[in-house]
């Protein structure tokens, strides 16, 4: 349904998408994830053909975006991140115009709106004006838009964005009741989203594309790599005690304020947190070294990829995966 | 022209479910009617009326209420077409749908062109008013909206381009005004030039010499050709400008 290669778009000094290349085949879920900044809304809006690529080739169902635009765009639907609306007009009227828009026949335009309504659960409030509607309802109403005209591709940016846990868990629940009938590419800043939605993942970082797999890798990768330990340590032994802990392929310690000292341990591979912080407590336990707290911390999102990728991203990442 | 009808109804809807479309033809219908009232009044107390003076003339081509109110109404319909899309964010939804440029900027500006032409029907009752109390030459009063109609759409062609160049309503309303009185600051060129280049350059382009003109009849093919310029070169030209949002 996509193919994409080696497209680049640049604004003039600042080069937001860097040589990226990749396909999504008919009926697959992509999550498509990053660190805000990072080119995903400008690769969607590349594919969606609000902006044009400064090189590189963008099919949509086997239409070139830069010489069949109407068939590409026409094949597609596009829910822009922020989900942006006319305030001044009712959903029902909303989607009729986007109906409209989007060629759809007259004779089918209400059975289609009627539709798009029902699929992201807005029926309810289709004779109200989208300016009285709440973020999670707009939010719903841009995807009953994208909907509307049964497009085989839809492309939505950030469909979670802004939105409180109930509301996340209802627009989710909508995606994944389509995943039947469409082929979906979503953009997320929040691992867990595409753990919970999508078949496979692609990573964009900086501009460029950084991993790729499907779900099942991630999450086999996606367990502790390191746990934190806050001790009462006045002597600073601890450090050599945690290193000759099963599990633990590194030991650092940090001073804190007073006597309190907060120990980092760097796990093998696949090796259980659990079993860890258990063996590290028993170690201690003999000492006069106190634990005030152990925590396993999970690997970041970036982290998580360079493992899949097996490159070295280096440490020190402060996007963390809430 | 993908995208021109549905535009078109969207904008026409837009326009009068808010309140600016109302707003404007309550000022725009004061304005007219203050022109008109003082028009009728000054004419009754006229002790003879030559045919080319009739109030309906004095009307259409020498009031300058109808360049004060073009001034306002032609900015203020125009300012919003692409400046608040752009500001809210509601062009990416518009132009990521099976659309063409040209059908977006034709369809906002033709809903914008019928508004404004929506705004002056109400005036044709003053000449049906005229008609009860004297001789009106209906040809003469066609060709008078005529010169009212060309203009005014020049005017939101310029307004439309004005508001694709900025994200600020206001500033496109500035803009535009400024342009309006621009050229009209150039028509008034014909009483302060001495005959010569200037004078007939500022004679072609005078709003108020055609308007004269027109609303006695006289139907010059060079002033359509001039207000045609004033319309399609600013649409030609938003096109261009909404096209190159996309390669930005």
């Amino acid at each position: 349904m996509i193919e994409v290669e080696k497209l680049t778009k640049d604004y003039g000094t600042v080069v937001a998408v860097d040589d990226v290349s990749f396909s999504v085949g008919r009926g697959e879920i992509v999550g498509f994830l990053g660190p805000n900044g990072a080119g995903k809304s400008t690769t969607m809006r590349i594919l969606a053909g609000f902006l044009g690529a400064t090189s590189g080739r963008v099919e949509i169902a086997g239409h070139n975006v830069v010489e069949a635009p109407l068939q590409a765009r026409g094949s597609l639907g596009y829910m822009p991140e922020a989900a942006p609306l006319y305030p001044e007009m009712r959903v029902r009227e909303y989607l009729t115009f986007r109906a409209r828009l989007k060629r759809m026949p007259r004779a089918e335009r209400a059975k289609a709106v009627e539709r798009a309504m029902k699929l992201a659960s807005v029926t309810e409030m289709r004779d109200t004006l989208i300016a009285h509607l709440s973020k999670g309802y707009r939010q719903r109403v841009a995807l009953s838009d994208a909907l509307v005209s049964s497009p085989p591709l839809l492309i939505l940016d950030e469909p979670t964005a802004g939105l409180d846990p109930n509301q996340i868990r209802e627009v989710r629940s909508v995606i994944k009741g389509l995943t039947e009938s469409h082929t979906i590419l979503l953009s997320t800043h929040i691992l867990s989203e595409v753990e919970s939605t999508c078949d496979r993942a692609l990573v964009i970082d900086r501009g460029k594309l950084i991993a790729e797999g499907s779900i099942d890798e991630l999450r086999s990768r996606r367990r502790a790599t390191s746990v934190t330990l806050l001790l009462r340590d006045a002597a600073g032994g601890a450090k050599k005690l945690l290193a000759g802990v099963r599990g633990v392929k590194k030991a650092k310690s940090k001073r804190l304020d007073g006597d309190l000292r907060r120990a980092t341990l760097l796990l093998a591979d696949n090796v259980d947190p659990q079993d860890v912080i258990e063996a590290a407590i028993a170690v201690l336990a003999k000492t006069d070294i106190g634990v005030r707290e152990a925590t396993p911390v999970r690997a970041t999102l970036e982290e998580v990829f360079a493992q899949l990728t097996h490159a070295d991203m280096g440490e020190g990442s402060d996007e963390a995966d809430p | 022209m993908s995208g021109l009808a549905a535009v078109y109804r969207r904008e026409m809807l837009s326009m009068w479910v808010t309140p600016l479309a109302w707003v404007l033809l309550t000022v725009f219908l004061l304005i007219q009617g203050l022109s008109f009232y003082t028009i009728v009044v000054h004419i009754s107390n006229m002790s003879a009326v030559s045919m080319d003076n009739g109030p309906a003339q004095a009307y259409f081509g020498q009031s300058i209420f109808l360049l004060v109110s073009l001034l306002l109404v032609c900015p203020a319909l125009s300012m919003r077409s692409f400046a608040e899309e752009r500001r809210s964010g509601t062009i990416e939804a518009l132009l990521t749908a099976p659309v063409t440029a040209t059908g977006v900027v034709l369809g906002k500006f033709l809903a914008m062109l019928t508004t404004y032409v929506l705004m002056w029907a109400p005036t044709v009752l003053y000449i049906v008013i005229l008609r009860n109390t004297g001789q009106v030459d209906w040809a003469v009063v066609a060709s008078s909206y005529l010169g009212v109609a060309f203009i005014g759409a020049g005017y939101l062609a310029i307004g439309t381009l004005m508001s694709a160049m900025t994200t600020s309503q206001l500033l496109a309303f500035v803009l535009t005004m400024m342009a309006q009185f621009g050229l009209f600051i150039l028509g008034i060129g014909e009483y302060i030039f001495d005959p010569g280049l200037l004078h007939a350059i500022s004679g072609h382009v005078s709003v108020l010499t055609q308007m004269d003109e027109m609303s006695k009849g006289i139907i010059d093919l060079r002033r359509l050709v001039f207000d045609s310029t004033l319309i399609v070169v600013p649409l030609f030209v938003t096109v261009r400008v909404v096209d190159s949002w996309r390669w930005g």
